[in-house]
């Protein structure tokens, strides 16, 4: 039984809890799978575990509360904190088909912006002159701060999941994470000198490579 | 009742070796197996706890199909577990008697001491 069928089960499952019981369960089961360096095996194995728990006690009268304690953060950090860590060349993976997607939407875009901007809008041109120099430290960096906002995103999100926060507070912090995203970006791109070889690339040939870099990402979480 | 202390998770932990040993259980079953021996942990405590076992090789745990339909996770008692659980044993047979002495003594005292003050 493979980790894709054990979440599709537990998707079946929890329909069978009552409305008290299946929040307090789904706010603990986001909180324990955004624990990202967690085996997604045996994440998934102890959250079908206790999900059988509860459906068998909740026949017997009793609320999630009642198995798992009042304090339902608590419950699950203790459950995290005893998960093993997920194997390495499962996390590598993971790491390379977010780096392969992140360029293949980069290049795709950038190509599609060109051509759709000079060809309807008759604005900019299909072949731009890049700074090798320029374009590598913009690409590592680019990578390194989408990690951190990657991991700063998921920290927040297993946080959000437990606090029951008012919606205005929500949006603030969703608001405040973009913009420092976009901003970073921004202030990296625009404040670059311009160093190294230089070469022209037409749009097409950034879109070409995107696509491939998409199906690279594609195959690589395949075979995960 | 929450699990207060090391000493209580090490005692417990020990009891769950124990219950694995006699037959391999799923997480429900121990759960109940305990409150038949009248030791009333908040059910949730065992799974922190099996996973910790697990993750020492103490205990191996396995998806099977249970007699009645659903797919369960059973645990099984490693080599390593059977060990472990003849250590708690031991200890636990080296440490029950004086501990057991040593509380009724203090208690006796007490009494003495409330009874000179009288």
């Amino acid at each position: 039984m493979n980790t894709k069928q054990l979440i599709e089960e537990n998707n079946q499952k929890r329909k069978h809890l009552t409305k008290e019981n299946k929040d307090y369960y789904e706010d603990m089961l986001v909180y324990i799978r955004l624990a990202y360096d967690k085996s997604e095996e045996e994440t998934e194995e102890v959250l079908s575990e206790m999900l059988d728990h509860l459906l068998i006690a909740q026949e017997e009268g009793k609320t999630a509360e009642d198995i798992f304690g009042h304090d339902k953060k608590a419950f699950a950090d203790e459950i995290i904190c005893e998960l093993p860590k997920m194997l390495t060349k499962n996390q590598l993976s993971l790491m390379f088909m977010g780096i392969f997607f992140f360029l293949a939407t980069a290049l795709g875009a950038s190509g599609l912006f060109d051509t759709i901007a000079y060809h309807l809008f008759n604005f900019g041109s299909l072949y731009k002159t890049y700074y090798l120099g320029t374009e590598s430290v913009n690409l590592v960096l680019s990578i390194i701060f989408s990690l951190l906002f990657l991991v700063l995103i998921l920290q927040y999100l297993k946080w959000s999941s437990i606090k029951n926060l008012n919606s205005v507070v929500e949006f603030l912090v969703t608001w405040m994470i973009g913009v420092m995203t976009s901003g970073s970006f921004f202030v990296i791109y625009y404040f670059m000198p311009d160093f190294g070889y230089t070469y022209q690339v037409p749009a097409y040939i950034k879109i070409i490579i995107g696509v491939g870099f998409a199906i690279i990402g594609y195959i690589i979480n395949k075979r995960r | 009742m929450a699990i207060r202390s090391q000493l209580l998770k090490g005692i417990l932990e020990g009891c769950i070796l124990a219950i694995i040993e006699k037959q391999p259980v799923y997480g429900y079953e121990l759960s109940v197996k305990l409150q038949d021996f009248d030791l009333e942990v908040s059910e949730g405590s065992i799974y922190p706890i099996l996973l910790r076992l697990q993750k020492e090789k103490l205990i191996r745990g396995q998806m099977e199909k249970s007699p009645s339909g659903p797919n369960r996770k059973y645990y099984y008692l490693t080599e390593d577990g059977q060990k472990s659980l003849e250590e708690f044993r031991h200890n636990w047979e080296w440490i029950k008697k004086p501990v057991d002495h040593i509380l009724r003594k203090g208690r006796g005292n007490e009494h003495k001491t409330i009874n000179r003050r009288k």
